[in-house]
């Protein structure tokens, strides 16, 4: 059996098992579901080992370079110190590494929130304003554009400003400027969210129409049309 | 020990931000070499991960679980696959197999049915929570799929127009949202890095 026509065979069935999800939760879904997680882990587990372990950490271990032996053989003992997480009673073995785990992890998100996010996202905001070599009609329409994007970042940021002062009645209220600045942001949260649905509504179809085309070309492959 | 495990969070923090910062070549090393473990421990404590669904799963069944023969199927097809892959390698011809009749297949209908649940959950937000907010995002919905979506005349006169326009909103949105979120994570990530969370045990 060529294995093009195994693969299309099983891609079928299994598409089949997952659609039976729109008639409800059944036993046909969990089959596919569960299926899907125990080969993509396993998968996963196979990746993992070829692509990281072998060549960071194993490789390096059998090296003839004393230096590059020792600066392989700490992150080796701090990952065999993990195992001691599965048993409760000696768990804290693990937390040495995974202090590094999330320090290395902090420091990350950091570095790429200030680089990634924060100076970037700044620079395009200013960048609006910047109308040098435009004509007049062209440099309006930036200046608009960049004020409303400009009112959108200050109003969606400030939607997310939850200090209140309290009410004569001692219920905790924003003040009217911070409340105004908070609906207007709700505003424009909701006409984001309404073209991220869309987004993510037409990669849905485009998903669904390839299933449903890939189906429909193994059975007229099948039936020899 | 709480103060020794802190210090190394803390300590190997630092050291990478400082690679990211400062421009000196030993520093950018260190970051490397320090980044370089952690990427080493995050792949070893995955694989713990998955060997600790195996036990998981193998208990689901043991104890005869509610859905524990649905384990076994996972708990077999994980060993399987992961046994194949460790021994050929994930570029193998069935390790392939495994990739193009069960993962893409599964991942891409799971999205398929999105088409579906979508139109479904925006018709609950219609009946349980009918106020402006509500209305402005699907309006906005509906009116960029139109707006998006092929005719058989091409697209519709204006289309583009009115998009920019609406996408002048969303990107002001987004982008606030995005600065929410990155402030958000630079927080978190100082606070880790001053030891007043301490995520990896210890209060």
């Amino acid at each position: 059996m060529p294995i093009d026509f195994l693969a299309g065979l099983v891609g079928l069935v299994l598409t089949l098992l997952i659609f039976s999800y729109l008639i409800g939760d059944n036993p046909l879904f969990r089959l596919a579901t569960y299926l899907f997680i125990g080969v993509s882990s396993g998968y996963a587990a196979a990746a993992i080992w070829h692509f990281v372990l072998i060549p960071k950490l194993f490789n390096p271990l059998r090296s003839n370079d004393p230096a590059q032996l020792i600066l392989a053989v700490i992150p080796f003992i701090l990952c065999f110190t993990l195992f001691a997480k599965l048993l409760p009673r000696i768990s804290w073995i693990g937390n040495f590494a995974m202090a590094i785990l999330a320090g290395v992890g902090a420091a990350t998100a950091i570095g790429g929130a200030m680089l990634g996010t924060l100076i970037p996202q700044s620079l395009a905001a200013m960048d609006m304003f910047d109308v040098r070599g435009l004509d007049t009609a062209q440099a309006f329409t930036r200046l608009v554009q960049g004020a409303i994007m400009l009112a959108g970042t200050v109003a969606a940021l400030g939607y997310f400003q939850f200090s209140a002062g309290r009410a004569p009645d001692g219920t905790p209220k924003r003040n009217a400027f911070f409340e105004a600045i908070a609906w207007l942001g709700k505003v424009f949260i909701a006409i984001t969210f309404g073209t991220l649905f869309a987004g993510v509504y037409m990669a849905a179809l485009t998903a669904m129409i390839e299933r449903l085309s890939s189906m429909i070309n193994f059975i007229r492959q099948l039936a020899g049309i | 020990m709480r103060v020794i495990t802190a210090t190394f969070a803390i300590a190997a923090g630092i050291l990478v931000l400082l690679g990211y910062f400062i421009d000196a070549d030993a520093l950018r090393y260190i970051g490397s070499l320090i980044t370089d473990w952690a990427i080493i421990i995050g792949a070893f404590a995955a694989l713990i991960g998955i060997i600790n669904l195996i036990f998981v799963h193998m208990e689901k069944f043991r104890t005869r679980q509610t859905g524990g023969i649905y384990s076994v199927l996972l708990v077999i097809s994980l060993i399987f696959t992961t046994g194949f892959g460790l021994l050929l390698g994930p570029e193998n011809q069935f390790m392939r197999l495994a990739m193009d009749a069960i993962i893409v297949p599964v991942e891409s209908a799971l999205m398929a049915i999105l088409v579906i649940t979508l139109i479904y959950a925006s018709i609950r937000l219609l009946r349980r929570r009918v106020d402006l907010m509500s209305i402005i995002f699907l309006v906005v919905a509906i009116l960029v799929l139109i707006l998006v979506m092929p005719t058989p005349v091409g697209q519709l006169p204006g289309a583009q127009q009115l998009l920019d326009f609406i996408n002048t909103f969303s990107r002001g949105g987004a982008r606030g949202l995005l600065l929410g979120i990155a402030l958000g994570t630079l927080l978190t990530g100082l606070r880790v890095l001053f030891g007043i969370d301490r995520p990896y045990g210890g209060n």
